[in-house]
């Protein structure tokens, strides 16, 4: 009973880090870029989301606007930083992400106040009894819901659509596509659009999780979501989905039994490190 | 590295000196968390500080000198808090000096003052080392392992409660109170039937939650400030945890209440702030920090203001800015401040009762007053 309500907790949590790390791999995989700065995103999600539901009362609404707004911001964030960098070397730009990051702490608090802000009204805060004494909140059961649809719409996507192999080819071989006629300019702003649009979910359930949005939210998406994506293999979408999860479900039982030991970041990077010797190329990472 | 700042007060000050040809105004230093995790605590502390200020200087000063604050935004860290200390003390030549921090930089920046003979007071940082830098530290509020020690009192003879789960925050501030509940629990007939860690980035506790439903204990003692301590307390309540929460002064905000919802509802916690006060100093202060912030006024901004309030009077007493005749003046101190009557120790640790406070109808209200010499009394070395 115990261990299965902390599996359900690793699940939820878990499925928060794939949100989160879902539009790092993107980046990286096209742009090879690693986007710091994505956890910004994650942050400005959460608040939109929680001043949408407080200005119209409606969290679908939020939700929605949260992820368009965020996605276009993505978008944004790749045009003016790091579209003007592709052609210096990597780290240049994984500077200017670091950057932004930091910046985007102190601008969140400069324009919505040190305190953090709140629902006023957390909706779905409810929760159902599956059986004698076991609970499930109803934005538990969103987040494990709304990540699982997002996932399956993005592989729909990728593997049903012309523009997913569009977007694959693209990650493959961009000359090759190119050659064949692929806006490679179109594809990297339809990804840094669904990565981001994915980061603003995110934050949005994370803001109904603990009902608080606050301007330094994202640290710990920023090193962790970085941690998980190396630990899929770099680039792999497949990977992180299944890095997320287990590390999610690892930190829940971790915390318990051995938390005095190793705290929660610990634990993750402890197991990061094991895998890499291992696996030099992370779970699912082609040979090095 | 952020710019150091100084407030308005100060460049206000030397018009009013140029306008009226009168040079002399009294530097008091303030290191306070602006920026980074701490924002939020250093902002109130800040605004509780400055109400202080322009309160002493309506009431003429010393001596018909003002009295400005020197700020600067340390961030909550000790690697900005020392270089701060310096500046302090070499440039702006600070009489005294108040920490508006937590306790890493005030550790830090302690030994510092101590050395340049500078007095300095923690508002309401909680580290037993702080005032152990030696004789010109003092702290006006609760040592951790003090406020822990009440918290254990409240439990078992007020609340009756046996089995107890305790859930630390993993830095300065929950050890030590968990240190000074584990001191007295026996004394209280408490059983520890477990504890849990977490680290202060930690927002999501659905692990910890489940293991202390299963741990079925009759109080659960969870330390925290209210941005970690608003969403445990709602994701326990959330679980079907009905048991009571014991909370201590890092609760102590509106803004707790605001994350917490409902769920805060019945939560108390030990804290050095009394909504519900006779005391007319208390009542003016709430007051006035309201109607000056537009905020509710909180255990920080309390601490600060009486911090302030310390050294000024401290001031007035000494009649000079001689700075070992103000020590020995804040040593010797008794005051009447938001927080309650304030005197010091050998060690510079304040003797003053503890104020129990409950969530009732989503605000703070009085729930009891421990005041039980023994058991409070601070570390006299």
């Amino acid at each position: 009973m115990l261990y299965l309500e902390l599996f359900i907790q690793g699940l939820v949590q878990g499925s928060i880090y794939a949100l989160i790390a879902l539009g790092l791999t993107l980046v990286y995989g096209l742009l090879r870029i690693l986007h710091v700065a994505h956890a910004a995103l994650f942050t400005l999600g959460g608040y939109i989301g929680v001043i949408v539901t407080n200005a119209t009362g409606s969290f679908t609404l939020a939700m929605v606007v949260a992820m368009l707004v965020v996605g276009l911001a993505g978008m944004l964030m790749y045009k003016l930083a790091y579209e003007p960098l592709l052609s210096q070397p990597p780290y240049v730009s994984l500077i200017a992400s670091i950057a932004l990051f930091i910046a985007s702490e102190e601008i969140f608090r400069i324009a919505f106040g040190p305190y953090g802000l709140s629902y006023q009204t957390a909706p779905l805060q409810g929760h159902i009894e599956l059986f004698s004494g076991f609970y499930l909140k109803y934005a538990e059961i969103l987040v494990m819901g709304l990540s699982t649809i997002l996932m399956i719409a993005l592989a729909w996507l990728s593997m049903q659509t012309r523009t997913g192999v569009a977007w694959r080819a693209t990650v493959t071989d961009p000359d090759m596509a190119r050659a064949f006629g692929v806006k490679i300019q179109n594809v990297r702003y339809l990804n840094f659009f669904i990565g981001s649009s994915f980061a603003a979910a995110a934050g949005v359930l994370v803001a109904l999780l603990n009902n608080l949005v606050e301007p330094t939210m994202g640290s710990v998406a920023s090193y962790k979501a970085l941690a998980i994506i190396v630990l899929g293999g770099l680039g792999s979408i497949r990977g992180t989905l299944i890095a997320s999860l287990l590390l999610g479900v690892l930190e829940s039982f971790g915390t318990i039994y051995i938390g005095h030991l190793l705290d929660r970041d610990a634990i993750a990077f402890a197991f990061l490190i094991l895998v890499l010797m291992i696996r030099p190329q992370g779970l699912m990472g082609g040979k090095l | 590295m952020k710019k150091a700042k100084i407030i308005s007060a100060v460049v206000m000050s030397g018009l009013l000196s140029i306008a009226t040809g009168h040079a002399s105004s009294i530097k008091i230093g303030f290191n306070v968390p602006l920026t980074g995790f701490a924002a939020a605590d250093g902002k109130s502390a800040l605004n509780g500080a400055e109400l202080a200020v322009e309160q002493a200087n309506a009431a003429g000063g010393i001596n018909g000198d003002s009295i400005v604050l020197v700020v600067y935004d340390d961030q909550a860290s000790p690697k900005e808090a020392v270089p701060i200390a310096q500046k302090l003390i070499e440039k702006d030549e600070v009489v005294a000096a108040i920490s508006g921090s937590y306790s890493g930089s005030t550790r830090a920046a302690a030994g510092i003052f101590q050395e340049a003979g500078v007095p300095y007071i923690a508002a309401y940082a909680v580290h037993p080392d702080i005032t152990r830098a030696g004789n010109y530290v003092f702290r006006t509020s609760f040592v951790g392992e003090v406020q822990g020690r009440a918290g254990a009192k409240l439990m078992g003879e007020t609340l009756g409660a046996k089995k107890v789960s305790v859930i630390t925050l993993k830095n300065d501030f929950g050890k030590s109170l968990a240190a000074g509940l584990k001191q007295a629990a026996s004394n209280y007939g408490i059983t520890i039937v477990s504890e849990y860690e977490y680290g202060i980035k930690d927002r999501q506790f659905g692990p910890i939650v489940s293991k202390v439903k299963s741990d079925k204990p009759d109080a659960i003692y969870a330390t925290g400030y209210f941005f970690t301590a608003g969403p445990l307390v709602s994701q326990l309540r959330a679980a079907g945890i009905t048991v009571p929460i014991i909370g201590q002064e890092g609760y102590d905000s509106q803004k707790f209440i605001d994350i917490a919802g409902a769920a805060a509802e019945g939560t108390i916690i030990t804290t050095s702030l009394n909504r519900d006060s006779a005391s007319i100093e208390t009542k003016n202060f709430i007051r006035e920090f309201e109607s000056k912030t537009g905020n509710k006024a909180d255990m920080v901004a309390a601490s600060a203001h009486t911090a302030v309030k310390v050294i000024v009077a401290a001031m007035r007493q000494s009649g000079s800015m001689d700075k070992a005749a103000l020590r020995n003046a804040i040593s010797a101190t008794s005051v009447v401040a938001a927080t309650g009557t304030i005197s010091f120790n050998a060690l510079g640790e304040v003797r003053k009762d503890v104020q129990v406070q409950i969530v009732k109808d989503g605000n703070w209200h009085e729930h009891s007053v421990i005041s039980d010499s023994k058991l409070l009394a601070p570390p006299n070395e």
